[in-house]
């Protein structure tokens, strides 16, 4: 069920020209929705409704919706039909191995946020799980370091910040990029720098494998949840609100996925503190 | 006097405390009932899903199964959530028996995608009333995925609650989708009834 939400971090952790591009736009795009509309809160007297309007925190609803239902389209005219072709020639093996790659590429970027938001545990565990999969997993393609008790923890600039406590704010449906929110969105300029391939030198080799990385990235995430967003889409009465609802969830529950794996544990060296 | 009154005071809370947590006692199923009851229940919806029977047979089969081990009124109440006082008593019916076809028109629509299911149950949790039973399902081409039942005793019987995927809870989301078509409708709970007939029309035309 966090379909989109993934699929919307992998449209935001692109790579490259591509990556630029869309982080120069957004700010653009961005504004031009606040200008553009704004939800006419029902008046506090109205309990119900008042009550659902201040839980949904979704005050730039009407310009969202715009921004929604242009995604949409993109989706099921470039995204979707890419992403049914690369099924029906792949396997899930291949699929799963072309995940765990792309996982891993991402992993410097985690144990970074791991580190702003104090939590060692998990930051030791994107350490061991880059250079174990990075080595023994050859460049990524297999994960052993799952098998070796260091299971993947997703992170992110959003994430860390609410860590230090800031609250998630209004929800914003970003065009190309999906649903985000206030705190969210500022990991659009911090993702952008937070990949290996950022920090390496400019050369066209890096851009081919930067254009080539975020493509396949894109087609196996999306690929990976043609079945879920088509339920959605078929079922709910209203896919933008159910598609707001997961994102809101999937964020609220990795954030205690994070807490609960940063437990520390005391090592068997380590001696029993004095009675 | 007011020793009297203390007294009495303590007597009467101390037996309203009492009743409240006889009754929250009494919605909480044990881990091992609810694990017995999800295994049961897995297996169950596993066969029909798995059988040689036709789309429409299955779906029959899917209908009762679902209305003896989902807990569909209670779960339709909380979907409505705040509106159900809103609601009249008409609306209110009328609402639970779209609420039921809705939900047996959903299920259906994925009898294709789960052919070839199977599941393991896992361990347990308390959730407040809930016992959550998790479970790993596995279907052919696609990745194993873990899925939480929540459980709870409705009208005397374990009944599923709740599904929670990956943090997600199905009522939760629901709850939200249904509440933004009322809100976005002036607070006027016939607009739900409306979206939900739409909905059960278009799944009738499609299919």
């Amino acid at each position: 069920m966090e379909a989109w939400v993934k699929f919307n971090q992998v449209t935001r952790a692109g790579s490259g020209g591509l990556r630029r591009i869309l982080a120069a736009i957004a700010p653009g795009l961005l504004l031009t929705g606040l200008l553009a509309g704004c939800a006419t809160a029902p008046p506090p007297s109205d309990t119900a409704n008042y009550q659902a309007y201040e839980q949904q925190n979704d005050p730039l609803e009407p310009t969202n919706r715009v921004f929604y239902a242009i995604n949409d389209k993109i989706d099921r005219y470039a995204f979707k039909p890419v992403a049914q072709g690369y099924v029906d020639i792949t396997t899930v093996g291949i699929r799963n191995h072309v995940g765990d790659f792309i996982t891993n590429i991402a992993e410097p970027g985690r144990l970074v946020n791991f580190m702003f938001s104090g939590k060692p545990r998990d930051a030791g565990t994107s350490l061991v799980r880059f250079v174990v999969n990075s080595t023994v997993g050859i460049g990524g393609i297999f994960d052993p370091a799952t098998a070796l008790g260091y299971p993947e923890t997703d992170t992110d600039f959003g994430l860390t910040l609410a860590e230090w406590g800031v609250p998630e704010g209004p929800y914003l449906y970003l065009p190309v990029f999906g649903p985000s929110g206030a705190r969210d969105v500022t990991s659009l300029p911090v993702e952008f720098f937070l990949t290996p391939t950022e920090a390496a030198p400019e050369s066209e080799a890096l851009n081919i494998f930067g254009y080539s990385e975020t493509a396949l990235r894109l087609v196996n995430t999306r690929a990976q949840y043609i079945g879920p967003i088509d339920q959605i889409q078929a079922t709910a009465l209203d896919p933008y609100a159910t598609f707001r609802s997961l994102y809101r969830q999937v964020r609220a529950s990795q954030v205690t996925l994070i807490n609960q794996r940063d437990v520390p544990t005391q090592p068997d060296w380590f001696p029993a503190p004095a009675k | 006097m007011l020793l009297r009154r203390l007294v009495l005071g303590a007597f009467a809370s101390s037996a309203m405390i009492l009743s409240v947590a006889g009754a929250a006692a009494a919605q909480t199923v044990p881990p091992d009932a609810a694990k017995a009851f999800i295994t049961s229940a897995g297996q169950q919806l596993v066969a029909v899903v798995n059988s040689n029977a036709s789309d429409d047979q299955k779906a029959d089969q899917l209908r009762q199964l679902v209305d003896q081990i989902v807990a569909v009124d209670q779960v339709g109440d909380y979907v409505l959530g705040r509106y159900a006082t809103v609601a009249t008593p008409e609306q209110h019916q009328q609402y639970l028996g779209l609420f039921h076809q809705l939900l047996s028109y959903n299920i259906t629509y994925q009898i294709k995608a789960y052919q070839g299911v199977t599941f393991t149950v896992n361990g347990t949790s308390q959730m407040g009333n809930d016992t959550i039973v998790d479970t790993t399902i596995t279907r052919p081409g696609q990745p194993a995925a873990d899925v939480g039942w929540a459980v709870e005793e409705v009208g005397g019987s374990p009944k599923i609650v709740d599904v929670i995927v990956a943090g997600t809870s199905l009522r939760v989301t629901e709850r939200n989708d249904y509440a933004s078509v009322v809100a976005d409708n002036g607070g006027q709970v016939s607009a739900l009834l409306n979206a939900m007939q739409g909905q059960i029309q278009r799944i009738k035309n499609n299919g």
